[in-house]
């Protein structure tokens, strides 16, 4: 057969930036309802820790007021709940429910472009949803600018690491229920145990090292460097630990997610 | 010798121990309309998916699949860029608007902002769209999110166009329009490839056609030959339950076929003086006679009992 057909196949980047596209569209169609929240919820958990818990709690934590400690902590949790969110149920949905994946994937781009365009935007999120927090901890004083604009760039990567996380264990979910497990298993004692409402060394030391295997740990620790503008070089080891655990979760999320796009 | 634009040969498909396509072969000319008759669970989707690499056919050193030059499990970007699908659901983005939702799509084929705009004004014209462009999907009936659906397939103004049962569920002005369109698409070159279960819809717009049942092909020709070939040109159906020796009166003895079911007999045969003789002598039955259609074809070729997978 002779072939005189000359595709025009999009190059990566342009593939990978129509998926992202196609969620930022959805997302921002509606305002109100999606960007309001990210900054209600730290105001009001401001609201109710600093005017009600931080009378009782007088000592510092590592050289922070707990309100300073506490907020700079909320950073990533945003950052974190979001991309869980999104790469959770959001995922689920648009694989299951509403189809949309499978129209997607009539289009020249592959299961891979898919799996990683979701894992950007939901690193997008964690971005926005760090910027929110940013802006009301700003603007209560409790962190200062310059440098704490810095932050939202950790908070992408915290939503990228979690949405490697999140895909993986949607591979694995069978029905939207399940997911359930995950925000009450793993997800909620994250948010306990590292070290953003109580510093880890106050943990005891034998759970000690399940804190730092914890992903969400090594988030907290370089956002709160940014924030307080105090550096120690054991921040390189929190940063490898991220980007190892993307690299490492993400392909094993885009192997197993993609036998559930391409049968 | 004209250009194949699919060429398909041993293909396989198995789930499991099931399987779903076994050994399909069939080649799809450029510029017609072939058509995948069968019925549900027949594994006609999954061809369609296997040609733009939505699944993965079973490896054989045997098998081959062309689809504009190109092998899906190799690239299938490149089949994906020069094609458009219509899957079954209506797979559309309920947050977005009609022009949104086709602007999505756009970006997917790296259209710039201009030449989107005026290939979307295009298309929402020539499927009769223009006045929904700035609707919610919620707001579109089931014939208008369709033809949506197909608008959005076009959007690379396709060499191929595959619809997977393109008008199911649809009424009947909705279904001619969207067959007129088809017609015209293929005028202008567009090689189409559908799924149907409606025999109707086959035998108006199909150039060929192939009968699948159970993951196998039964037959495949245009559907005139397909007719001619099959079944008797006249049908007789009689309904109500009557007892076999009413049918073994003399004028059925010969050339006349009879297929007994609980409620309805039909006597199949080419003479249709034949028939009508029986027919009157038939007192108060209720009785109709019709030329056969694609449908008896199809009935007598997958059979008229449900399997395990309908």
């Amino acid at each position: 057969m002779t072939n005189n057909n000359t595709p025009n196949i999009p190059p990566l980047w342009r593939r990978l930036y129509s998926v992202w596209y196609r969620h930022v569209r959805v997302y921002t169609r509606n305002m109100f309802s999606n960007a309001l929240p990210p900054f209600l919820e730290p105001l009001l958990f401001l609201a109710g820790v600093g005017l009600g818990l931080t009378k009782y709690i007088t000592s510092t934590m590592q050289g922070l007021t707990y309100i300073e400690f506490l907020g700079t902590g909320l950073l990533m949790t945003s950052s974190m709940f979001t991309s869980s969110f999104e790469c959770t149920f959001g995922t689920f949905i648009r694989l299951e429910f509403d189809k949309v994946y499978d129209g997607m994937l009539a289009a020249p781009i592959t299961a891979n472009n898919l799996i990683i365009g979701e894992i950007l935007w939901a690193g997008s999120k964690g971005f926005f949803f760090s910027f929110a927090v940013l802006c009301i901890l700003t603007v209560f004083g409790i962190i200062s600018l310059p440098h704490s604009l810095f932050v939202p760039l950790i908070g992408f990567i915290t939503g990228v690491m979690f949405a490697t996380l999140a895909l993986l264990v949607t591979s694995f979910v069978k029905t939207i229920n399940h997911f359930n497990f995950y925000f009450t298993g793993l997800l909620s004692p994250m948010f306990f145990f590292s070290g953003v409402v109580f510093p880890i060394s106050n943990l005891h030391e034998k759970i000690r090292p399940v804190a730092e295997v914890l992903p969400l740990t090594h988030s907290v620790r370089l956002a709160r460097a940014i924030c307080t503008n105090r550096y120690s070089a054991s921040l390189a080891g929190d940063f490898l630990y991220i980007i190892l655990f993307i690299f490492v979760v993400g392909f094993l999320a885009v192997r197993r997610l993609r036998r559930r796009l391409v049968n | 010798m004209p250009e194949n634009v699919i060429t398909v040969k041993i293909l396989n498909k198995s789930f499991g121990k099931l399987c779903a396509v076994c050994d399909l072969s069939f080649e799809v000319e450029a510029n017609t309309c072939f058509g995948f008759l069968g019925p549900n669970g027949a594994g006609k989707t999954t061809v369609m998916k296997m040609l733009y690499g939505k699944c993965l056919r079973d490896r054989k050193d045997d098998t081959v699949v062309n689809v504009l030059g190109y092998d899906p499990v190799e690239n299938e970007l490149a089949i994906k860029s020069m094609s458009g699908v219509v899957q079954q659901e209506d797979n559309l983005d309920d947050e977005l608007n009609v022009i949104q939702n086709l602007l999505i799509y756009a970006n997917f084929y790296g259209l710039v902002k201009t030449a989107a705009k005026k290939q979307i004004e295009y298309l929402l014209d020539f499927l009769e769209l223009s006045a929904k462009a700035k609707s919610r999907i919620r707001e579109l009936s089931g014939g208008m999110k369709r033809r949506l659906v197909i608008a959005r397939a076009l959007m690379n103004n396709p060499k191929l166009l595959i619809l997977d049962e393109p008008t199911t569920g649809l009424d009947p002005q909705v279904r001619h329009l969207i067959w007129d369109k088809l017609h015209q698409l293929k005028k202008r070159g567009t090689t189409i490839l559908l799924t149907t279960h409606y025999m109707e819809e086959a035998f108006q717009i199909c150039d060929e056609v192939l009968i699948m049942h159970k993951g196998r092909k039964i037959m495949s020709d245009t559907p005139q030959e397909l007719l001619k070939q099959n079944v008797e040109q006249y049908v007789l159906e009689v309904t109500g339950s009557y007892s076999a020796n009413l049918f073994e009166s003399p004028e059925l003895s010969q050339n006349v076929r009879i297929e007994k079911a609980e409620e309805m007999t039909r006597l199949y045969s080419d003479d249709t003086e034949r028939l009508r003789a029986f027919a009157n002598k038939l007192h108060g039955a209720q009785y109709y006679l019709r030329q056969a259609n694609l449908e008896d074809v199809f009935l007598r070729a997958t059979g008229r009992g449900l399997d395990d997978k309908q």
